[in-house]
């Protein structure tokens, strides 16, 4: 077993020498019921990836926070938003009511069994990506506090060559 | 423990400098990897009547990695129990197999054309609504009931969709000994129509388990009804979304089989679902109805425990995010029952501010038993209900308010006896921003209730300093009634710590009896008092 938790630390080291992870190959619902290649949602332009659940509280205030700032941030770059919930059959029919009737400005996407959570090494939810206009991963984080959203923003104002304007005005 | 201890700082510290994964040259692909430990160090509290497990210490481990290039994929993952949580049903088949600490690592290959896929390994998978077939992973229930085998997947452009998968289905830490396939069957009616208002999709599915009926002695199937090895279970589904109506209907029928493992006698199974859903604007509108009738598919017949399901039939009801809403959860009755939920929306966003709305929410769920036998009066009793409703106001940038009520009924004889009880529970939340980066919320919840356990009492701090720290504490207090109650006292206090994709958290505290559900599937969790260490990471 000791060498087992060893493995476990090496495989953590190994990520000293690090690149860009691109997005997996893999097709999920979106919102009419029609599958769709999270693939083909990049190229044009970066997108913010969050994964969330109707019986996740910290992620619905993550993307309620997001959906309260985006008219800010999008007159500060181009980006999609790409809402990823993870509710399987029990509360799926649940959580498209409830996207529908939050009037999310966004992509949702519904990953009944969780083969995009799976695909992206995601073991907890909120946990959000940024992905660049190349497809490539150029961030992530876990966890969500009222706030944190801002380090998406700053990261897609990185990848796109521009100053966050929100982040100084409002502060 | 003191190692797995310097391993797991040791594991904290890599975590936190580590930033993404590694590129293995220009055509060399591309790996990654995520890391979840959960660990508990257990201590003995007189006020709880479970004494600490042997050895004081638990801890679930899970190592995933993932190697990419182009269309080719492949992954293993080890499971590592040190030894396994208290509570966790994959213990007892740990320490009855001879890899006390491991379970049988999970591996896959996989190639993902443009049109068609082929996967060699543990596969993950679902046919319709998971009533007849569902392989799926849930850590926090200790559940991993994936296939070892083959699935060929094929997509005609949008019109048809079609997979097959054949394997061994995991028991646990190992494999059930049964094996298990089928195919599923999409046929997209809307695109072959040139359907211009919406999607019509026709579909189908066959699946069945294989076990041998005499491979123990002392378990006598035979004489139980069974009288194949070979179990088979169909569904043919229709969905249909039009002009913001949503429609998805399925019924299954299945051949004759024990569905569960104390079933006397083995009988065929149906089942039944439908779900309709409406939106406009800020409303939207959603109910589910499902009909069970002895629809419990066991992995093994020699199996027990709540992993031992090859298909998925969750609790359709509101599953909270409150203590007190969640003390004692709705089980799905798999030899009979029938019921529903509906959940109307409403948001209410005020036009010159974005930051000032209401959100209205309310839901109702019932299940009664389907069988006259399963009642001692012979009459259909009911299971379940609640009926309850939730307002959130956003009245500024800063402050947040939400309240709960909820008006819950549940059968402690699981329909037998005519004998419900009553609990109502009322919760506030308050959420107050101070800057950008401070915030407090608080929770106080109270459970009212003649009968049971009584009345009960919680609340909750906590303080977030965004982007990294959150720390809480939290109450709940079994106040009791008229001579009903235990008077316990459950606190919990901790803090979590989040860079970027690495998480730890740790806690000390009371926790009580009870189930855990996670996606409408419970397991029973022991009382107990300790130190919890939850580290997660991926790269």
């Amino acid at each position: 077993m000791k060498r087992l938790f060893l493995m476990m630390i090496c495989a953590l080291a190994v990520s000293f020498s690090l690149s860009a992870q691109a997005l997996p190959d893999v097709r999920i619902e979106n919102i009419d019921g029609k599958e769709i290649a999270i693939r083909d949602l990049a190229g044009t332009k970066p997108l913010i990836i969050c994964f969330w659940s109707t019986t996740c509280k910290p992620c619905i205030q993550e993307l309620a926070a997001i959906n309260d700032q985006l008219e800010d941030w999008r007159a500060e770059a181009e980006f999609d938003v790409v809402a990823v919930s993870v509710d399987d059959v029990r509360t799926s029919a649940r959580a498209k009511a409830f996207a529908k009737a939050q009037g999310w400005d966004m992509i949702c996407l519904f990953d009944a069994n969780q083969a995009l959570k799976r695909a992206m090494n995601v073991s907890l939810t909120p946990h959000s990506f940024v992905v660049g206009k190349d497809g490539n991963i150029a961030y992530s984080h876990t966890g969500y506090t009222p706030g944190s959203e801002q380090s998406l923003l700053d990261k897609v104002l990185k990848i796109s060559g521009k100053t966050s304007k929100t982040a100084k005005t409002k502060r | 423990m003191k190692r797995y201890l310097l391993c797991a700082m040791a594991l904290v510290a890599t975590a936190m400098t580590a930033s993404a994964q590694v590129q293995l040259g220009e055509k060399g692909g591309t790996l990654s990897a995520s890391i979840e430990s959960n660990s508990i160090i257990y201590l003995n509290d007189k006020g709880l009547s479970t004494p600490a497990p042997e050895g004081y210490f638990g801890s679930n481990n899970y190592l995933k990695v993932d190697y990419t290039n182009g269309r080719f994929s492949a992954g293993l993952q080890f499971d590592i129990y040190a030894p396994a949580l208290q509570g966790y049903e994959i213990g007892p088949y740990l320490e009855a197999s001879k890899f006390k600490h491991i379970a049988y690592p999970m591996k896959y290959f996989k190639w993902q054309d443009k049109n068609y896929s082929v996967m060699l390994g543990d596969i993950f998978d679902q046919f319709g609504n998971g009533l007849i077939f569902r392989t799926f992973e849930d850590r926090q229930l200790g559940f991993n009931n994936s296939v070892e085998g083959l699935r060929a997947t094929y997509n005609f452009n949008r019109y048809l969709a079609v997979k097959m998968l054949y394997g061994r289905p995991r028991l646990y830490n190992t494999y059930a000994g049964s094996w298990a396939g089928g195919a599923d069957l999409s046929v997209s009616l809307g695109d072959i129509f040139r359907f211009k208002q919406g999607g019509l999709y026709l579909e189908a599915s066959y699946a069945n388990r294989y076990e041998g009926l005499h491979k123990n002695q002392e378990i006598d199937l035979v004489s139980r009804g069974m009288t194949s090895g070979l179990v088979n279970m169909a569904s043919g589904r229709l969905n249909f979304d039009v002009a913001g109506v949503t429609f998805r209907s399925e019924y299954v029928y299945k051949g004759k089989d024990l569905c569960t493992s104390a079933a006397s006698v083995a009988k065929p199974g149906q089942a039944a679902y439908a779900e309709l859903g409406y939106s406009y604007k800020g409303f939207s509108f959603s109910a589910t109805a499902r009909m069970l009738d002895n629809m419990g598919t066991l992995v093994s017949l020699y199996g027990t425990g709540t992993g031992n399901a090859l298909n998925y039939l969750p609790a359709l009801t509101r599953q909270y995010t409150y203590m007190l809403a969640n003390l004692n959860p709705y089980q799905v009755n798999v030899e009979g029952e029938f019921g529903g939920q509906a959940d109307i929306y409403y948001t209410y966003r005020s036009k010159s501010n974005r930051y000032r709305y209401w959100n209205f929410h309310a839901n109702y769920s019932t299940y009664y038993t389907l069988h006259t036998e399963q009642s001692k009066s012979g009459a259909r009793e009911r299971l379940w209900q609640d009926i309850n409703f939730d307002i959130e106001r956003q009245w500024s940038k800063r402050l947040k308010t939400t309240i709960l009520y909820s008006f819950q009924e549940w059968n402690p004889y699981h329909g037998y006896h005519h004998r419900t009880y009553v609990s109502n529970i009322f919760v506030a939340d308050v959420l107050y921003k101070f800057d950008r980066k401070k915030s407090l919320r608080v929770e106080l919840q109270y459970l009212l209730s003649g009968e049971y356990e009584g009345d009960w009492a919680a609340a909750l701090v906590e303080f977030n300093l965004a982007p990294h720290w959150s720390i809480y504490a939290s109450d709940m207090y079994n106040i009791g009634r008229d001579g009903l109650g235990t008077k316990k006292n459950y606190y919990n206090a901790g803090f979590s710590f989040t860079y970027n994709r690495t998480r730890v958290q740790l806690s000390y505290g009371r926790n009580r009896a009870g189930y855990i559900c996670s996606g409408g599937v419970c397991r029973y969790s022991p009382e107990y008092t300790g130190f919890n260490l939850a580290i997660t990471s991926s790269f």
